[in-house]
């Protein structure tokens, strides 16, 4: 899998997406809803037509090849399994379809099958299985080839939590024990960042970063992908740099490291790097989120609203009057006028 | 519930009877705690009120031919008493008649069966590909070509007779099979697609999607995936195509008429300017009811379903 440029569309669904997908890898592509994640998975099916571009699968171009001719099997959200077939006819569907002897569909169904534990359910229709199961039952359907990449759209949305966060370790093992280098959809960011070896995101059809799920964490290319990853994302609020000093919400904030940036800057810091303390930013409690082991604070500071994780919510109330202080290396810093990381 | 049980569970027979028992008051809804008003108590009501009407309805339309089965088996004199007779000496001689007689109708069923057949055949055969095509493809005039084909079917009958009779004419088809088929399809075909169209649109486009990774191709996914799950659509589609080409009286009299007579034609010879031969009618009607009764209720389910089809969207698939 090598570069890809991929326009599409009158309004320009995709523009100029360019990904490079290496061998073996697990890729997510992270984005919210519309923003071409699912659009640029169809196009590496064959799905999708395309405008301008090329898709390219180990060094072949692949752009003019049905899907068929791309031994790429897919995953749908839906599962689109065929409902009139049992399991076992579903399993070895794409292995009829070239003429695979008999005794070897049989063993290939099966050891597919047994790989994600379905293989007691041959004989069920996909109505008479659960949620569940027949993710497994498409899953099986796409592995039973052996294909040259596997795709996966959103695999996961149609479980409940609970099989969600099972079925997503599962599927990690499943893809180091096959090897096979697989492209993953997902809206869910939490998926995207434990899942993936990389991972892309995706905003208003373009890339907007691609890397590690810790870099991407960590260095954030700009503030829209400040704001989107994490939960909850990054607190973004406007800043001004002068002479060593950082000025927030009509603050001075003393930094005693070199800022690179001059001026008006947009200032990033996660809500669990911020924290409580005697002096700092002057902020009000507005609204406390207890998840149990740690709590989500509403801040106002300075009319902008401003997220916390703590482990120590005990002590506030809402309404209270405190602190805020951060470590300057936690602190993020992004242009004001294009949204780009400014290293600093 | 609980309590009926534990008083029965000394032995495994009274444990049996509890078992009855709960089943039977379960049967007759008298298995809950406040009698009346529960939800299956409307239910309850709701279907009787249901079975009721249906009752009142199936008996409106059922007298007619109930009517015509009670005629067919009388003499022509019986037929003529008045007031009608319900109780009188049943006979043979009708069908007798309709079978084997001069005026047998043997030749005429078919008749019937092969233009009704061929037509239905045919309409499948253009009419499955055209409605995959129109519900898939993102044709350029989709919505125009949709628009006619339904067109064609508010044009009232009549006034279409008299220029296919010409052009029949013009190309010697009148009173041929092949004709008088030909200005069926101009009929069944539009409806077939109309109908067709419908159920290919509610399977879902991933359906294909995945049958083209899997490598079947256009052609076998249309084959392999998607007939099988409009199997319902296309029994319903036949019916009603069978059914129209078979009970059509108007066209064929006018454009058919000696050569090609189908049943519905040649009852029509029992009545005359003298006299109405009304038993033997009666018999021919039941011999004529009989094929298309027998495709009805193997149908049945199908035609139900179709019926309601679109009124639980995916009701399919879970």
């Amino acid at each position: 899998m090598r570069g890809i440029v991929k326009r599409h569309g009158t309004f320009t669904a995709l523009s100029g997406i360019d990904l490079d997908i290496e061998p073996g890898e697990f890729f997510a592509l992270l984005g919210p809803s519309g923003s071409g994640k699912t659009t640029t998975l169809r196009i590496l099916a064959g799905l999708e037509p395309l405008d301008e571009g090329r898709v390219l699968l180990d060094g072949e171009d692949v752009t003019a090849r049905e899907p068929g001719a791309r031994d790429v099997a897919m995953v749908f959200q839906s599962y689109a399994l065929y409902p009139h077939m049992s399991v076992f006819d579903n399993i070895a569907f794409p292995l009829r379809m070239i003429a695979t002897p008999k005794d070897e569909v049989e063993r290939a169904v099966r050891d597919a099958a047994a790989k994600v534990h379905i293989d007691h359910l041959f004989s069920r229709r996909p109505g008479q299985l659960s949620g569940g199961q027949q993710q497994r039952c498409a899953l099986a359907r796409a592995i039973v080839r052996k294909p040259k990449l596997f795709l996966l759209d959103e695999p996961l949305s149609n479980l409940d939590a609970k099989l969600r966060l099972e079925t997503r370790v599962e599927l990690r093992k499943l893809q180091r024990a096959l090897g096979v280098t697989t492209v993953y959809v997902t809206h869910d960011q939490e998926e995207a960042m434990t899942i993936a070896d990389r991972l892309a995101v995706f905003m208003e059809g373009k890339i907007v970063q691609t890397g590690a799920p810790q870099d991407i964490f960590s260095r954030p290319a700009s503030t829209v992908v400040a704001g989107f990853i994490g939960s909850p994302p990054m607190n973004l609020m406007p800043a001004e740099v002068r002479e060593g000093v950082l000025r927030v919400a009509g603050v001075d904030l003393p930094v005693h490291r070199r800022l690179g940036a001059q001026g008006a800057v947009t200032l990033g810091v996660r809500p669990a790097a911020l924290r409580i303390a005697p002096s700092g930013l002057p902020a009000r409690v507005y609204l406390i989120e207890n998840l149990g082991d740690t709590a989500i604070v509403d801040l106002d500071v300075g009319g902008q609203v401003i997220k916390l994780r703590t482990e120590q919510a005990r002590e506030l109330r809402e309404g209270d009057a405190v602190h805020l202080t951060f470590a300057p290396e936690s602190m993020h810093v992004f242009d004001r006028d294009d949204g780009l990381r400014r290293e600093i | 519930m609980k309590r009926g049980q534990a008083r029965f569970s000394r032995s495994g027979r009274a444990e049996k009877g509890a078992r009855l028992d709960f089943r039977v008051r379960k049967m007759i809804g008298e298995n809950r705690a406040w009698p009346v008003f529960t939800k299956e108590g409307t239910a309850r009501i709701r279907t009787l009120l249901l079975v009721a009407i249906a009752a009142v309805l199936l008996a409106v339309w059922a007298f007619p031919i109930l009517w015509a089965l009670l005629t067919s088996f009388k003499t022509e004199r019986d037929v003529l008493a008045y007031p009608p007779t319900v109780i009188f000496t049943p006979t043979l001689s009708n069908y007798r008649d309709v079978i084997f007689g001069s005026a047998s109708l043997l030749p005429n069923l078919v008749s019937s069966v092969i233009i009704a057949g061929v037509s239905t055949a045919l309409t499948l055969l253009f009419s499955i590909p055209a409605a995959y095509a129109l519900a898939r493809l993102d044709l350029p005039a989709k919505r125009a070509s949709g628009f006619y084909v339904l067109a064609t079917q508010m044009l009232p009958p009549v006034g279409l007779i008299i220029p296919y009779y010409l052009v029949l004419q013009k190309v010697g088809g009148l009173d041929t099979y092949s004709g008088l088929i030909l200005i069926y399809l101009t009929f069944s075909l539009p409806f077939a697609i109309w109908l067709m169209v419908s159920y290919f649109e509610d399977i879902p486009r991933e359906m294909e999607e995945a049958a083209l990774l899997d490598r079947a191709g256009r052609l076998r996914a249309l084959w392999y995936v998607i007939l099988p799950q409009v199997r319902g659509g296309i029994a319903v589609t036949t019916i009603f195509v069978f059914l129209n080409a078979w009970n059509e009286f108007l066209f064929a009299v006018v454009l058919g008429g000696n050569r090609v007579r189908p049943v519905t034609v040649a009852m029509f010879n029992f009545i005359s300017v003298e006299q109405t031969l009304w038993a033997k009618l009666a018999a021919g009607a039941m011999l004529a009811m009989a094929p298309v009764i027998l495709l009805g209720l193997l149908a049945q389910r199908h035609i139900v379903k179709g019926l309601t089809v679109g009124a639980v969207k995916g009701g399919g698939r879970t």
